[in-house]
């Protein structure tokens, strides 16, 4: 059947042929507007891994801890822009032509995601200039906080949304960060890189699980 | 085989494509006329058509923004046209069913 022409021929189409067109469209409609992309994770993910591990290769064995190497961290941010600009490339594309209530929400949840994330660098400034060690405000704060006030701001974002996925994704990520911080201040960045990509690839597989369901 | 518990309106499939796609989106979002137009693959004399059908059948609701060339066509499901693909999906569902 032509599907181009404006005839209304409904008394022809097969139901089967219309329940598999339905699928068929749902399915792909659906994978045009995700984001992020399970692709899209899994490059977050190892991104993730390679800034973390960047950070944990150059502070491991340091006695007194005294912070990661300027390469690292430049290694770090690099991964970090890579990862951004691979956000944006797949934002746009998923998000192009879109306009309402998603697109507003979406950056309704971005204030406090920017707002949790300083606050994790204005403490570091705070503690460093109250004292404490260079363990503390170069080591354990850098690494485990951003992902316990991300992830917090992200449960709670998803909790009122009722969108459990991201809330388990965001719990996930507050446990990550809480339970690396056992690891120490050099340690933390290896538990921290691990544990955050293992959650992003677990969401990876659960994407790719519902598209197939 | 009988498929007169079908809706009428989206049992055609260019509109059933049409009304998939746009559920797709979540409750509250609208999709531009140019992009809905390149995933479906119609003419835009054609989706017009169609459009103009489940509009006035309330089943999807349309707004234009803008002037001139920078004028932005939106289409949106209605809550009427959800409920309606969701009554055609059990329908088509109960007629499988049956076979």
């Amino acid at each position: 059947m032509d599907e181009t022409t404006t005839g209304d021929e409904g008394s022809e189409f097969d139901p089967q042929a219309a329940a598999r067109l339905l699928e068929t469209t749902k399915r792909r409609a659906r994978r045009q507007f995700e984001f992020p992309s399970p692709l899209l994770t899994v490059i977050q993910a190892v991104a993730l891994l390679a800034a973390y591990g960047a950070i944990w290769l150059s502070v491991r064995g340091q006695n007194p801890y005294s912070g990661p190497s300027g390469a690292a961290l430049v290694e770090l941010y690099a991964f970090i822009a890579v990862a951004s600009v691979a956000v944006g490339f797949e934002a746009r594309r998923a998000r192009a032509g879109v306009s309402g209530r998603s697109s507003r929400q979406q950056w309704s949840l971005a204030i406090p995601l920017v707002a949790a994330f300083l606050a994790v660098y204005v403490l570091m400034g705070a503690l460093r200039y109250d004292g404490f060690s260079y363990a503390i405000v170069y080591g354990i704060m850098p690494a485990a906080g951003p992902l316990i006030v991300v992830g917090a701001a992200m449960a709670g974002y998803a909790a009122a949304r009722e969108d459990w996925q991201m809330l388990g994704l965001s719990v996930a990520l507050v446990a990550v960060g809480a339970g690396s911080a056992f690891a120490g201040p050099s340690g933390v960045w290896g538990v921290a890189g691990v544990g955050f990509c293992a959650v992003l690839v677990c969401r990876a597989i659960v994407q790719v699980w519902q598209r197939r369901a | 085989m009988a498929t007169d518990a079908l809706d009428p309106l989206i049992h055609v499939p260019a509109r059933l494509r049409i009304v998939a796609t746009l559920a797709a989106l979540p409750d509250g979002d609208a999709l531009s006329f140019t992009r809905l137009q390149k995933m479906i693959g119609l003419t835009p004399g054609n989706l017009i058509t169609h459009l103009r059908k489940l509009e006035d059948a309330g089943y999807l609701s349309t707004e234009k923004t803008g002037n001139g060339v920078a004028s932005r066509t939106s289409v949106a499901l209605s809550n009427r046209g959800r409920s309606a693909l969701e009554t055609y999906t059990a329908a088509l569902r109960n007629l499988l069913a049956g076979l």
